[in-house]
C-alpha cells in the first residue's frame, strides 16, 4: 500500500526523481573513479573503468523507473503529452477533426438524450409497467376506440378480477370563471382513484380518493402547477378556494407537482384541473344505459404479478359473457371486445418509428464521421511515416506504436465529444424549442447519468474505431523500406491508397443509405403538401369555443336545438360585418379538422343495407352549420347541403362523405337512412348528400368514414367559427373573442388560429423528422464528396509525372483527363451499388413514416445515386483537371 | 534491455534486497558504492554484478520504508548518499533472514534426498 502511494506520487513527480537519481549516479561514479585511481590508474582510464563496473547507466536508469513507479501509467501519459503537442503542431487538421467529431457524437447524444426520454425511461410511476389502457372495439363493424358504457366500466372494476384499481378518462374543455374573464381550461374527469391508480402524491393538500366516490362529480377537485401559479399566482393558500367550472362550484383541495403529467392523450396540452365523477348521475343520463357507450376509455393498473396476456384472456371470457347475458347490446355480428394496452404504447407508440429511424440515421451519421476521420488518419500518418519508422528502429514494439497512435485517436473523439456536452447543455432549451411541441414525454428529456455514460462510451468507442485500423496499419511498417521511402520525398505505398479508397467507398455507400433515407421523406413530405385536404385553408381562420356544460342541466341556456341555432345565427350575423370577412360558418363537436378529437366513433345501423338485421357499423361524427362546406370549400359529390329550414322541426337528415358511402353502402347513398342514438332514443336519419373526404385527424392520414348532422338538429358543446377573407390582418383574433363575448361574456373562446398554422402543426412532427434527415443526408453527401475529393487529389498528385511523361509521348489532355477520373469513378460507382443494396434492407425500416411512396420509390432510388455520382465525378474532376494543366517539364523535373 | 540482463537480475530478486539489508545491518549507514563494494568483497568476487542494477533494489526498500536515503559527505569530501535502515527495516532484516534460512534449509534437505 504504502509503495502504491510512493509509486503513484512518483508517476506526477517523475522529473524530480530523475534528478535525484542522475545526482546519486554521478556520485557513484565518482566514488568508483576514485577508486580506482587510488589503484593507480590514469584519469581517463579510472573513468573508462568505473563506467563499465557500473553497466549501461540508460538501462539502470529505466529500470529505476519501472521499479519506482507504474509502467503503463506513466507511458500512458507520456502518450497524452505527445499527442497533445503532436495535435497542437497541426491546429488546422485538430480544429477540423473535433468539430466533425463534435457534430457526430453530439447529434448521437441529442437524439439518444429524447429516445432515452421518451421511449426507454418508465413512466415516472411506480410499477408503471402495471398501468394499462382498455379500449372497446367493435370489430365486425371496423370500430376502434368506441368508448365504453358505465355499466361496462363497472363490470371491468368490480367483475373482471384482473385491476387493482381501474379509471375512466374523459378529457375535455372546460370554462374555469372567477378571474377577469372566463378561461376554457384543459380538464380531465376520471374516477375516484385515479391518483391511488397511478401512485401520484400532489404537491400542496391531498388528492381525492376512493373514499369520495359517489354517482356525481365530487366537490374536491385538483389542479395542475401550471394553473395554480398562471391563474392563483402561485397562492400558497390556494387550498379550500372555490372556483366555478362550468357554472358548477368546486374546492380546490390539491396541487399536483410541475412534472406531473397525465401518462395519455389530452386535447390541447397538459392537463389543468382534474375533476372526479361517478359517470352515473348529472349531467349523464341516469340510470346509465349500457348500449350508451359514454366513457371515452379507461386505464388501470393490474394486479401484481398478472402479465398482460394473462389479463387479456380474463377479459375475453368476460366479454364473451356479458355478451351471452346482453344480446340485444352486444350483436355476435359486431364482435364486441375489450383490448389492454400498456399505458407507454398508447401514449409513445406513435412516434417510436420516427425517433428509431432518427437514431437510426444519427447513427449512420457518427459512422461516416469515423470512416472520415480513419481515411484522414491515413493520410495523417503516410506523412508521418518517417517519424514511425524511426521509432520503430530505435526499438518501439508495434503494440507501443498502435497504443500511441490510439492515444492520438481518443483524445481527439473525447475532445469532440466534450465540445459535444457543452454545446448540447448550453443550448438545451432551445434544441428542446425545435422539436414538435406534440411529442409525448418531451419535458422528460434530460442529460442523466445514462446519457454521459453514452456520450463518454461513444466517444471512447469512435475514437477507437476510427483510430485502430489507420494505427494498425501505420505500424506495420518495414523501417527499412519506410525511412528511404520517406527520404526520397514521401511517395506513399500502393497499400496504403487501395486501404483509403475501401474508406471511402465505405463512406459513399453510408451516404447512399442516409441520403435514400432523407430522400423518401423529402417525397413524403412533398406528397402530403400536395395532398387535397378537403378544404382550402386560403384565408380561413377558425376560432373555437366551449359552451359549458352545468351539472344540473336546467341550467344549461344552450341544452336545446333552437338555443344553439339561435346562438350560431347571431354569432354568425355579427362575424359577417367583422372588416375583412366575406363568409362565415360554424361547427358543433368535431368540427374542426386537424385538432385532437374528443369524441369516440359513433356506431349506427343501416335500414336500408341487407345485413342490416345484424351489422352494426362504426363512423366518426360532426355537427355544422348550413354554410359549413361552401365556406370550407368542400365540394358536394351528390343530393344537397343542409340548409337552413334542416332544423328540430323537420326531418331528420345526414351528410356523408365519400369514405362512408363506398365503404358501407350499395345503391344511390341520397335517400338511404341511418340509424343512431342520440340522448335516450335511436332515431333515423336520412342521407341527403355526399362530400368528399376532409383530412379530418392529420393531413397525411386518410379520412375515415364520417357523417355529418346540421348543427340545427341537435345540441353541442364544442364549437367553432370558420371566417373566410384575410384572417391575418391584425386585431381580427381579437375582434372574433369580442364578438362571442359579446353575445354572451360566459363563453371562453380559444384557439384562434389560421388553418395554416393548423396544417403546419399537423406536419410539424414530419417536418422536424425530415429536417433532420436532411440534414444528416446533406452532412453525408459533404463529407463523402471530401473524402474522394481528398484521394483524388492526393493519386493525381503522385502521378503527376507519369501524367507528364504520356503528355510528352503524345496524350491528349482528354486522355489524361479520363485516365485521371477513372479510378475515382469506379470508387464511386462501387460505393454507390454497395450503398443502394444497403438502403434497400434499411429503408424497409421507415416504412410507417412514408406517404405516398413506397419504401422502394424509384424516383428517390434514381435521384440518390444519380446526385451522388454527380457531386462525387465533380471532387474528382477538379484534381483531375488540375493534372492536365500541370506543364509536363515541371512535373519531370520535381 | 538484453535478455540476459533481465534473468540476472531476477535471479537476485529476491536474494538481492536481503543481501542489502544484511550489509546495512553490518557496516551501518553506507552509500550504493560502498554495498556493492563490500558484497564484492565477501563474495570474493563470485557474485560479480553491474553496480547500477543495486538502485532498483534501493528504491523498491525504500519505497518500503526499510531504508532511507541521505546525502552526505565521504571521508575523501565527495557527495553520496546513505542509506540507514529503519526501525521496520531491522524487523524486515530479522524476518527475511528467518525466511531465507527455512527456504536455503528445504532446498538443501530436497538436494540431499535427490542425491
Amino acid at each position: 500500500m504504502q509503495r502504491l502511494f510512493a509509486k503513484l506520487n512518483n508517476l506526477f513527480r517523475s522529473g524530480r526523481a530523475d534528478r535525484e537519481l542522475d545526482r546519486e549516479v554521478s556520485a557513484h561514479l565518482t566514488l568508483l573513479e576514485d577508486e580506482f585511481q587510488n589503484r593507480g590508474m590514469s584519469i581517463e582510464n579510472a573513468r573508462f573503468e568505473a563506467r563499465r563496473a557500473y553497466g549501461g547507466v540508460e538501462q539502470a536508469k529505466q529500470l529505476h523507473r519501472e521499479e519506482r513507479s507504474i509502467l503503463w501509467l506513466e507511458q500512458t501519459f507520456a502518450d497524452l503529452r505527445f499527442a497533445c503537442r503532436s495535435l497542437l503542431k497541426t491546429p488546422g487538421f485538430t480544429t477540423v477533426a473535433v468539430l466533425t467529431l463534435a457534430l457526430g457524437i453530439g447529434a448521437n447524444i441529442a437524439i439518444f438524450a429524447v429516445v432515452n426520454a421518451v421511449l426507454l425511461q418508465p413512466l415516472p410511476f411506480q410499477h408503471s409497467e402495471q398501468l394499462v389502457r382498455v379500449f372497446d372495439d367493435l370489430n365486425g363493424a371496423g370500430g376502434k376506440d368506441i368508448g365504453m358504457s358505465e355499466p361496462e366500466f363497472e363490470d371491468l372494476r368490480d367483475r373482471s378480477g384482473v385491476f387493482d384499481h381501474i379509471s375512466a378518462l374523459f378529457p375535455g374543455s372546460s370554462a374555469l370563471s372567477g378571474g377577469d374573464h372566463t378561461e376554457r381550461i384543459e380538464l380531465l374527469v376520471t374516477s375516484s382513484d385515479y391518483f391511488q391508480l397511478l401512485g401520484a402524491q400532489p404537491a400542496l393538500g391531498r388528492v381525492y380518493g376512493p373514499r369520495d366516490a359517489q354517482p356525481g362529480f365530487t366537490e374536491s377537485v385538483v389542479i395542475s402547477d401550471g394553473l395554480w401559479k398562471r391563474q392563483f399566482g402561485g397562492d400558497p393558500r390556494i387550498l379550500g378556494r372555490r372556483i366555478r367550472v362550468d357554472e358548477d362550484g368546486y374546492t380546490i383541495v390539491g396541487v399536483m407537482p410541475p412534472d406531473f403529467r397525465h401518462p395519455a392523450r389530452t386535447l390541447t396540452g397538459d392537463v389543468e384541473l382534474w375533476a372526479a365523477f361517478g359517470f352515473a348521475a348529472d349531467p349523464l343520463p341516469s340510470p346509465p344505459v349500457r348500449a350508451q357507450r359514454l366513457l371515452p376509455g379507461a386505464i388501470a393498473r393490474l394486479k401484481p404479478g398478472l402479465t398482460i396476456l394473462q389479463a387479456q384472456q380474463h377479459l375475453d371470457a368476460l366479454t364473451a359473457q356479458l355478451a351471452q347475458t346482453y344480446p340485444k347490446e352486444y350483436p355476435a355480428a359486431s364482435k364486441w371486445s375489450l383490448r389492454l394496452e400498456p399505458v407507454e404504447q398508447t401514449l409513445t407508440g406513435s412516434v417510436r418509428p420516427t425517433l428509431v429511424v432518427l437514431l437510426a440515421a444519427v447513427g449512420f451519421v457518427l459512422l461516416m464521421v469515423a470512416v472520415n476521420m480513419a481515411s484522414l488518419l491515413v493520410a495523417r500518418s503516410s506523412a508521418r511515416m518517417r517519424e514511425l519508422a524511426i521509432r520503430q528502429a530505435l526499438g518501439a514494439s508495434r503494440a507501443r506504436l498502435v497504443r500511441q497512435l490510439l492515444t492520438e485517436s481518443v483524445l481527439l473523439s473525447l475532445a469532440g465529444g466534450l465540445a459535444a456536452m457543452l454545446v448540447l447543455a448550453l443550448t438545451k432549451g432551445s434544441l428542446l424549442a425545435l422539436m414538435p411541441s406534440d411529442l409525448p414525454r418531451l419535458s422528460e428529456v434530460h442529460f442523466d447519468a445514462r446519457v454521459v455514460i453514452l456520450a463518454s462510451v461513444l466517444s471512447l468507442a469512435t475514437g477507437i474505431l476510427f483510430g485502430l485500423t489507420p494505427a494498425l496499419h501505420a505500424s506495420s511498417t518495414d523501417p527499412n523500406r519506410d525511412l528511404k521511402e520517406g527520404t526520397r520525398g514521401g511517395t506513399s505505398s500502393l497499400r496504403q491508397n487501395r486501404f483509403r479508397s475501401a474508406l471511402v467507398a465505405t463512406e459513399i455507400a453510408l451516404s447512399v443509405v442516409l441520403l435514400s433515407g432523407a430522400g423518401l421523406l423529402v417525397h413524403s413530405f412533398w406528397n402530403t403538401l400536395r395532398v387535397n385536404p378537403g378544404f382550402d385553408p386560403q384565408g380561413m381562420l377558425v376560432a373555437r369555443i366551449w359552451i359549458p356544460f352545468p351539472n344540473n342541466p336546467a341550467m344549461n341556456r344552450y341544452r336545446t336545438a333552437p338555443a344553439i341555432a339561435g346562438f350560431t345565427r347571431e354569432i354568425l350575423r355579427r362575424a359577417r360585418t367583422l372588416p375583412g370577412i366575406e363568409e362565415a360558418a360554424m361547427g358543433g363537436d368535431n368540427s374542426v379538422p386537424l385538432v385532437t378529437n374528443t369524441r369516440n366513433q359513433t356506431a349506427f345501423w343501416l335500414p336500408d343495407q341487407p345485413d342490416s338485421a345484424v351489422k352494426q357499423r362504426a363512423a366518426e361524427s360532426a355537427s355544422v352549420s348550413p354554410e359549413f362546406f361552401q365556406v370550407l370549400r368542400t365540394p358536394l359529390l351528390r343530393g344537397r347541403f343542409f340548409t337552413e329550414s334542416d332544423t328540430d322541426k323537420s326531418k331528420l337528415v345526414v351528410i356523408v362523405n365519400e369514405s362512408f358511402a363506398k365503404l358501407y353502402l350499395t345503391g344511390p347513398a341520397v335517400g338511404q337512412r341511418i340509424n343512431f342514438r342520440v340522448g335516450q332514443r335511436f332515431a333515423d336519419w336520412e342521407i341527403v348528400g355526399v362530400v368528399q373526404d376532409v383530412r379530418n385527424d392529420a393531413l397525411d392520414t386518410n379520412a375515415s368514414p364520417r357523417f355529418y348532422r346540421p348543427l340545427y338538429q341537435g345540441t353541442a358543446n364544442e364549437m367553432a367559427i370558420f371566417l373566410r377573407g384575410q384572417p391575418d390582418s391584425s386585431g381580427l383574433k381579437q375582434a372574433v373573442t369580442g364578438i362571442v363575448q359579446a353575445v354572451d361574456p360566459d363563453l371562453p373562446v380559444y384557439g384562434v388560429r389560421t388553418l395554416r398554422e393548423m396544417m403546419a402543426t399537423s406536419l410539424a412532427r414530419r417536418r422536424f423528422s425530415l429536417s433532420l434527415m436532411a440534414v444528416f443526408g446533406a452532412l453525408a453527401l459533404f463529407l463523402a464528396s471530401i473524402g474522394i475529393y481528398g484521394i483524388m487529389a492526393y493519386a493525381v498528385s503522385q502521378r503527376a509525372q507519369e501524367f507528364s511523361i504520356r503528355m510528352a509521348l503524345g496524350a491528349e489532355a482528354r486522355d489524361i483527363l479520363l485516365l485521371a477520373l477513372r479510378p475515382g469513378a469506379i470508387l464511386t460507382l462501387t460505393g454507390v451499388a454497395l450503398g443502394l443494396a444497403a438502403a434497400q434492407g434499411a429503408t424497409h425500416l421507415m416504412a410507417s413514416l412514408l406517404f405516398g411512396v413506397s419504401a422502394a420509390d424509384p424516383i428517390t432510388f434514381v435521384s440518390v445515386p444519380v446526385t451522388l455520382a454527380l457531386v462525387a465525378l465533380l471532387a474528382c474532376w477538379i484534381p483531375a483537371s488540375r493534372a492536365v494543366r500541370i506543364p509536363p517539364v515541371a512535373a519531370l523535373r520535381s | 534491455m538484453s535478455s540476459e540482463a533481465k534473468s540476472r537480475i531476477q535471479v537476485l530478486q529476491g536474494t538481492l534486497d536481503l543481501i542489502v539489508l544484511r550489509t546495512l545491518r553490518t557496516l551501518g549507514p553506507q552509500h550504493a558504492y560502498g554495498i556493492a563494494a563490500r558484497l564484492e568483497q565477501v563474495s570474493e568476487d563470485l557474485l560479480k554484478l553491474n553496480q547500477g542494477t543495486l538502485y532498483p533494489a534501493l528504491v523498491r526498500l525504500e519505497q518500503q520504508g526499510w531504508i532511507k536515503g541521505k546525502w552526505d559527505k565521504t571521508e575523501n569530501g565527495r557527495e553520496a548518499k546513505y542509506y540507514a535502515l529503519t526501525k521496520a527495516g531491522i524487523k524486515a532484516l530479522e524476518e527475511e533472514t528467518q525466511r531465507w534460512r527455512q527456504l536455503s534449509g528445504l532446498v538443501e534437505k530436497l538436494l540431499l534426498e535427490e542425491s
